[in-house]
């Protein structure tokens, strides 16, 4: 396929109006021309360039006025000691529903500890924590078997949360189909790359349609394209009502985030 | 349903990884060529064989599945769901072997009774997943747990019978039962044998549940106050 051909494709993959699409990819093919260059040459390739120029489009359109929900998780003075020493102290945070939250700090300053207090793995010293009852957590790496295949995973999450099988898989191969990813039904899981595996983690994470997703550095192993579209899917959830915990270190991140917890603070 | 998915999986997961299970399924092999040539020990060594074999597969396949097992719990998935799935798998595969390794004892070498041969590989096969599975529990690394299960099997091999020490070992069963069907004798050493087993698959079963009740426990958290 042409770079035009392609980019248009990925545009209207990733939700525009054919007419829109057609449109950006003539534009996008006469700028190139202006400079008397091919299109690759100077945008890159097609697939990353429609991504980043929906992502431009969708920050830069005027934000609609969101209306939050109730309040999905509340932290209040939470603090970890490990024998004598702090980790954190006197932490708190309220997220609600169509709110995203991040956590950053320094490595070892507790953002993944502060994660699984919020799921509940690990109890705080101190501090009160309320939590919504259905929550979804996404780790920064294992979290799967090697052995077994996506589908697998996705029928062995879905009897976890009561789902029949048939329900579980086509949950699964869809959340997956929003990740730009198609599972292979003979493909293990040790056989995946680290970004597919991490995207396999997120899918599981939703699974069960939880009111709160805890992320944990998902995006480990992602490619450009994968980035934008994690970052494209957590604007989804939050869009659709549900509240995001979202652990990363990288500050761009956070410009389109509601609230923002520095742990190294 | 858990339970059973999870049985299914795990079965699933164990069969994709064949050159393990191959060197499973002969461990409890030379053991038995070993001592090939005195009947009752070679019968005795391969049902220590299948209860080494089927513990240390069970200890790998519940160590595999630590990072997967807190996730499963926050999703809805019970304890009982996890661990009972999981022992159901291994108490087949277990099974699955003793039924093969038991007829190939009857058969070549002509035990007294026959059928308590095959009890006896059974019982071993039964008590040896839930061993497997209480040690992965108490200690959830691989290299850790394999050593504590070296030290079962050896003692269990090297004490001697008449000891009280051999009677407090998982495979003491196996060795009453066995007993009875190579040297004949009362059928007291039977009921023995089977209360024994019983008691160590209740003691190694409620172990398993009670320390994965208490690893993956969760938090209960109240719900949020508007």
């Amino acid at each position: 396929m042409s770079w035009p051909a392609v980019f248009e494709a990925e545009l209207l993959r990733l939700g525009l109006q054919p007419r829109r699409a057609r449109q950006l990819s003539t534009e996008t093919v006469q700028q190139a021309a202006e400079h008397a260059s091919a299109p690759a040459d100077i945008f890159g390739p097609a697939h990353l360039y429609a991504r980043h120029l929906v992502s431009e489009l969708t920050v830069t359109a005027p934000v609609p006025m969101r209306t939050t929900g109730p309040v999905l998780l509340r932290l209040t003075g939470v603090g970890k000691r490990y024998r004598r020493q702090n980790v954190f102290h006197d932490v708190s945070l309220t997220v609600r529903g169509g709110e995203v939250a991040a956590i950053v700090g320094a490595n070892g300053c507790g953002k993944s500890t502060l994660l699984r207090i919020c799921a509940g793995l690990t109890r705080p010293t101190s501090g009160t924590v309320e939590r919504t009852r259905r929550v979804g957590l996404v780790p920064q790496d294992g979290g799967t078997a090697g052995w077994l295949t996506a589908e697998e995973h996705f029928r062995l999450f879905g009897a976890a949360a009561g789902m029949a099988r048939p329900r579980a898989a086509s949950t699964g191969d869809h959340l997956a189909a929003r990740l730009a990813w198609r599972p292979r039904r003979d493909q293990r899981v040790q056989q995946l790359s680290g970004g597919t595996r991490q995207k396999l983690n997120l899918v599981l994470g939703e699974l069960h349609s939880p009111d709160l997703l805890l992320l944990d550095e998902p995006y480990q192993g992602f490619d450009q394209g994968a980035y934008l579209d994690f970052w494209q899917q957590v604007f989804a959830w939050r869009d659709a009502g549900r509240a995001i915990v979202v652990v990363t270190h990288l500050l761009h991140d956070l410009a389109n985030v509601d609230h923002v917890l520095d742990l190294s603070s | 349903m858990t339970a059973l998915v999870v049985a299914s999986l795990s079965a699933r997961e164990v069969g994709r990884r064949r050159l393990a299970l191959a060197l499973m399924v002969s461990l409890p092999l030379w053991f038995y060529l070993v001592r090939h040539a005195q009947a009752g020990s070679s019968i005795r060594m391969l049902t220590l064989g299948i209860g080494w074999a089927i513990s240390t597969l069970t200890l790998f396949v519940v160590n595999a599945s630590r990072t997967v097992d807190p996730r499963l719990r926050l999703t809805g998935a019970s304890v009982l769901g996890i661990v009972g799935g999981r022992l159901l798998a291994m108490t087949g595969v277990g099974l699955a072997l003793a039924t093969g390794y038991g007829l190939l004892a009857v058969v070549d070498q002509k035990p007294l009774h026959p059928w308590s041969v095959m009890l006896m590989m059974v019982v071993t096969a039964i008590v040896a997943a839930p061993l497997g599975s209480l040690i992965g529990a108490v200690l959830p690394r691989e290299l850790e747990g394999a050593f504590a299960l070296f030290s079962f099997s050896a003692v269990q091999m090297l004490a001697d019978p008449g000891q009280l020490v051999a009677k407090l070992l998982p495979f003491w069963s196996s060795r009453e039962i066995g007993n009875y069907a190579i040297d004949g004798g009362s059928t007291d050493l039977i009921w023995r044998g089977l209360a024994h087993g019983a008691a160590v698959w209740v003691i190694c079963t409620a172990g398993t549940v009670g320390f994965f009740a208490w690893r993956l426990r969760l938090a209960r958290y109240p719900e949020p106050r508007p």
